[in-house]
């Protein structure tokens, strides 16, 4: 969808730079967004390895390089969002 | 005194200070001169270009090579000093050559592709860790913003990894990727490998859908260059961004000293966090990333 004439309607309306703030929201909402769903996953990993460490202790030390994978590869899809936010944000 | 209240007047005493800030300086504005984003420009310091491709030497081209040298002199410097008593160096890397082999090799890989592939897995371990490492370093760098000592122009202080640029990360994948690859078809022969990315299972499916999920396949292997690489440059992207906007980059940005006072304690928080668990732990993913790919291109089913 070509939005140039809504963009060039509401700038002339509201006298502000559109497409900047458009870019802004982009760059919050999609960092942000992503955020969560990275937050909620962590959160989920973490539990669950206290969970299972108060259930069997013994599988501790085995417990502890998978946390570290789970943590980072959940993680990392926060990074993504931020990365394309960025993109957005400055390459468009 | 409890406690409790010494805490609470050591708050009480830093708000004070925030908010004297703001009552001094107050707001100054935005700054519209100073651009974050030229933290991470890469000025070229000598320009070199073979026909069409750019060889200048830049700031990341300084940072790959130090890393690489500090990567060989270091290893190569203790391994040859090996003593029957180690001292605290040598502790540590026999420490970290032991969770390569161990922790990122050996739960991933058969024994005989293990030992194959160590050096290689290793190599990547700790060029990341170290280039990582060096990222965290202040160092005069930073040729747009000059100061003068005593009439010499000195680049000012920052901090940037070579991992921060999305260049070294992709190509450090590619090369994986490409490894995994010839592994794979090394262990299995060409048309088997292929075959051997379907799922087990599928043998009573019709060809249509076998096909689709093959193409699902096909694609989920183009995306771990993106993810791979992505994975390790976000994180150190993101982490020296957020050591700049809360180590007064915010503050110079919006014009408010006070908020200052309240982000600076944060940014050592940060640098904390990142040199003590994500420098290191970027390096692990992606060396167990590695080891993971390539122990299952050539298992005999994934």
């Amino acid at each position: 969808m070509d939005l140039a004439p809504v963009i060039a309607a509401t700038e002339a309306i509201t006298g502000e730079d559109v497409k900047g703030a458009g870019k802004a929201i982009a760059l919050g909402v999609g960092a942000g967004l992503g955020s969560i769903g990275a937050g909620i996953g962590v959160g989920f990993i973490f539990g669950k390895e206290i969970e299972s460490v108060a259930r069997q202790p013994e599988m501790k030390s085995e417990l502890e390089s998978i946390r570290w994978l789970g943590f980072a590869l959940t993680e990392a899809v926060a990074f993504y969002t931020f990365i394309f936010g960025l993109i957005a944000f400055f390459l468009s | 005194m409890k406690t409790k209240s010494k805490v609470l007047i050591g708050l009480g005493a830093y708000l004070a200070i925030a908010i004297a800030l703001l009552l001094i300086f107050g707001n100054d504005g935005k700054n519209e001169h100073f651009k974050p984003q030229n933290e991470f420009k890469l000025p070229a310091w000598i320009h070199l270009k073979v026909g069409p491709i750019d060889l200048s030497i830049n700031r990341a081209v300084l940072y790959l090579f130090i890393a690489s040298v500090l990567t060989i002199v270091t290893m190569t410097y203790i391994a040859k000093r090996m003593a029957q008593k180690p001292n605290r160096v040598q502790t540590g890397v026999e420490l970290s050559y032991e969770l390569v082999k161990n922790n990122i090799l050996g739960d991933n890989l058969p024994k005989d592709t293990a030992k194959r592939w160590f050096p290689f897995i290793a190599t990547l371990f700790f060029f990341i860790w170290f280039s990582n490492m060096i990222g965290f370093i202040p160092l005069p760098t930073n040729s747009e913003e000059t100061f003068n000592v005593f009439g010499l122009e000195i680049p000012s202080f920052a901090i940037y990894a070579a991992t921060a640029n999305i260049s070294i990360p992709i190509v450090l994948t590619l090369v994986v990727w490409v490894s995994y690859h010839v592994e794979g078809v090394r262990a299995k022969g060409f048309l088997p490998y292929l075959k051997s990315w379907l799922p087990p299972g599928l043998e009573n499916m019709s060809p249509i859908g076998r096909a689709a999920i093959f193409v699902i396949e096909v694609i989920s292997h183009f995306v771990r260059l993106i993810s791979l690489s992505v994975r390790l440059f976000a994180n150190i992207l993101a982490g020296h961004l957020l050591l700049l906007f809360m180590g007064g980059g915010l503050a110079v940005l919006l014009g408010i000293a006070a908020l200052g006072a309240v982000t600076f304690p944060l940014a050592f928080v940060f640098f904390i966090f990142e040199v003590g668990l994500v420098a290191t732990l970027q390096a692990f993913i992606f060396s167990t990333l590695s080891a993971i790919y390539i122990g299952g291109a050539t298992s005999a089913s994934h």
